[in-house]
């Protein structure tokens, strides 16, 4: 994926040059940028580079949505008296996202795993990916609620990215990272460079617990006693970069033309909900709010793991950010890491 | 890997209602044959696998085929109404269309269960998946051992594939017996759950696999019961096991049973399995 070997991969280019070329972006696709609204940091799309937030501070919504969204349209229904036509409804449109982080686009690798490469394919989710390209930003510092060198990444990883930028000297040191990012810089003045800036990865602050370590936990009262102040909220899972639960439905679109309209949609859905797990009898094998919180956080360290391979945490640190309740990811796994000691000694 | 998008897994062929007949109290029993492709796909579905059927304009929700590919290339579901998609399926009439996407699901591994005693137990609408395990011991009755039937519901109006009953009687070294909790005035077989009707036919683990599908806390108690009383080894009892799902192909996340996903690892499990999940399935 690494550019051509015999051309430098890594170039500088001034935050001018830098600009006039997310701008130029915008004449061929939708360019989405972070944001700030009142405050709140957000990734949306823009036609205008006077609007992006070059801030260092990590959007309050991952890059997700860009590729599932909370709400997406899959097909039309149609129907006039028996006669009933279904109209798929595939993304066909070019989308870049400016400004990614390496927490981000590690939780994309994440939700390829289960969208693209566990068969069969999810169409709407590979066809956004398809058709996005990921400009990177190394961050300059880790923020106070950050953890992702715990999770294996760091705030200046571009594995997962197209192009990579990195803050230097007034400009940006630019990394292409893949064939994508090589066709999306073509033509825009850089200037070769073998300047290299070190970020300084700041020491993970969560312990994690090994795989084999999950399992026995499932049975500790700790998920009653963290459950009784869960909120059901679900807000946790609606800024996490990988949790993708989602729910399908119809919904009712005004008639076209004689003919009634519907519009199936998915939706994102979340395991904490009270009557996630209820079946049509009524019967709730997930009845308690313990069980639920204890599901999702399994889910992301030990159940997606077996299911799909990688680990869904990427140490963003939203979650810690948005719970009403600070349900704290981090002090969860440093309290389970200390039973898992403890147990050992 | 980030290649064209292959066949829309979401996307529903359409099929057109057949035959629609009421099975018994809020539950039809409804045929429907494939209009626009997906026939390849369904021609040899297994006994066990499932649909995801669209009340179009409404939504869809996964039910367990009811018939067999061997007999037919027409797919019959047998539908209780209890949402909103199943009412809306309920207000349906031959001739109308639906959405119907699979075969989709692990099966009962029937050649395995070659020159085996059978038991088959269903609970309820949970008799529709065994309906083709049924039909297809029938057919062939030679390759397998003793087959027995239990056969229960809460009350006779809820005894599902009633005109049945003689077909399934009348094959050879096979029995059913029937059992509801709730009876009428006309009901002159067995009173009282499923469970007290495994302890009066007292199956014989030897030889012999179990099939069961009900609501979760019959499975729970039917496994109990033949592996505590009657010496069954868990693996020896399959069980279909119902969950909500969104999608049936491993995406939407709703169905999992801690490390496992129904929809694509199941619905069909063995009872030593679902006793190894970390998470409980009642």
């Amino acid at each position: 994926m690494i550019a051509n070997n015999h051309e430098p991969h890594l170039w500088f280019i001034t935050q001018e040059e830098l600009r006039n070329w997310l701008e130029s972006i915008t004449d061929h696709a939708t360019l989405i940028a972070p944001q700030n609204f009142d405050g709140i940091v957000l990734f949306k799309p823009t036609s205008d580079v006077n609007e992006i937030d070059w801030g260092n501070s990590r959007a309050a919504m991952s890059i997700k949505e860009a590729f599932f969204p909370p709400t997406e349209q899959l097909m039309v229904i149609k129907r006039r008296g028996a006669e009933v036509k279904v109209t798929e409804k595939l993304f066909k449109e070019k989308q870049v996202i400016f400004s990614a982080r390496p927490c981000d686009a590690r939780g994309m690798k994440v939700l390829d795993s289960v969208f693209i490469t566990t068969e069969p394919e999810d169409s709407y989710y590979s066809k956004r990916r398809a058709n996005t390209t990921l400009i990177g930003l190394t961050c300059q510092q880790m923020g106070a609620t950050c953890f992702c060198t715990s999770m294996g990444g760091s705030p200046s990883n571009p594995d997962d990215m197209d192009i990579m930028l990195t803050a230097y000297n007034g400009g940006y040191l630019l990394q292409i990272v893949s064939e994508k990012g090589r066709e999306l810089v073509t033509g825009v003045n850089l200037q070769p460079t073998t300047i290299a800036v070190e970020i300084e990865d700041e020491i993970g602050r969560a312990p994690t617990p090994q795989i084999g370590d999950w399992p026995p936990r499932f049975a500790d009262d700790y998920w009653e006693e963290l459950a009784e102040r869960c909120l059901s909220c679900r807000i946790c899972a609606y800024v996490c970069p990988t949790c993708r639960c989602f729910d399908v439905r119809d919904e009712a679109l005004p008639n076209d033309d004689g003919w009634q309209q519907f519009e199936r949609i998915r939706c994102w859905d979340s395991c904490t909900s009270e009557g996630y797990r209820r079946i049509a009898g009524g019967h709730n094998p997930r009845d308690t709010k313990a069980k639920r919180l204890k599901n999702r956080v399994f889910c992301k360290f030990y159940f997606y793991p077996q299911q799909y391979n990688p680990v869904a945490c990427t140490g963003c640190g939203r979650c810690i950010d948005a719970c009403p309740v600070n349900i704290d990811i981090t002090e969860l796994l440093q309290h389970l890491t200390e039973v898992v000691y403890a147990n050992r000694a | 890997m980030l290649t064209e998008p292959k066949e829309n897994p979401m996307l529903p062929y359409l099929g057109k209602l057949v035959s629609v007949k009421d099975l018994g109290t809020e539950i039809k029993f409804i045929g429907v044959e494939l209009l626009n492709g997906g026939s390849e796909k369904f021609a040899h579905y297994h006994p066990g696998q499932f649909v995801f059927l669209s009340a179009l304009g409404v939504g869809e929700a996964p039910f367990g085929i009811a018939s067999t590919s061997d007999r037919g290339n027409i797919l019959e579901f047998a539908i209780q109404r209890l949402g909103s998609v199943t009412t809306e399926l309920h207000e349906l009439s031959t001739g109308d269309t639906v959405g119907i996407r699979g075969p989709l699901g692990n099966w009962f591994p029937l050649d395995e269960f070659k020159h085996k005693n059978l038991i088959v137990i269903g609970g309820g609408i949970g008799g529709a998946p065994l309906r083709p395990v049924i039909q297809t011991v029938i057919d062939n009755r030679e390759d397998f051992g003793h087959f027995t039937i239990l056969w229960a519901a809460r009350h006779p109006s809820l005894l599902v594939f009633t005109d049945e009953y003689d077909d399934w009687s009348a094959a050879p070294d096979t029995e059913l017996h029937l059992t509801v909790d709730q009876p009428d005035a006309t009901w002159d077989r067995n009173i009282g759950l499923i469970t007290e009707l495994i302890e009066r036919v007292a199956p014989s683990p030897e030889n012999a696999i179990t099939i069961t599908c009900g609501p979760p806390i019959m499975i729970h108690f039917v496994n109990k019961m033949l592996t505590e009383k009657f010496g069954f080894r868990p693996e020896q009892n399959f069980v279909t096991l119902e969950a909500r799902m969104h999608c049936g192909i491993g995406k939407c996340g709703r169905c999992n049973l801690g490390e496992k996903l129904v929809c694509v690892d199941g619905p069909i499990f063995t009872m030593k399995e679902v006793g190894g999940f970390l998470e409980s399935f009642i």
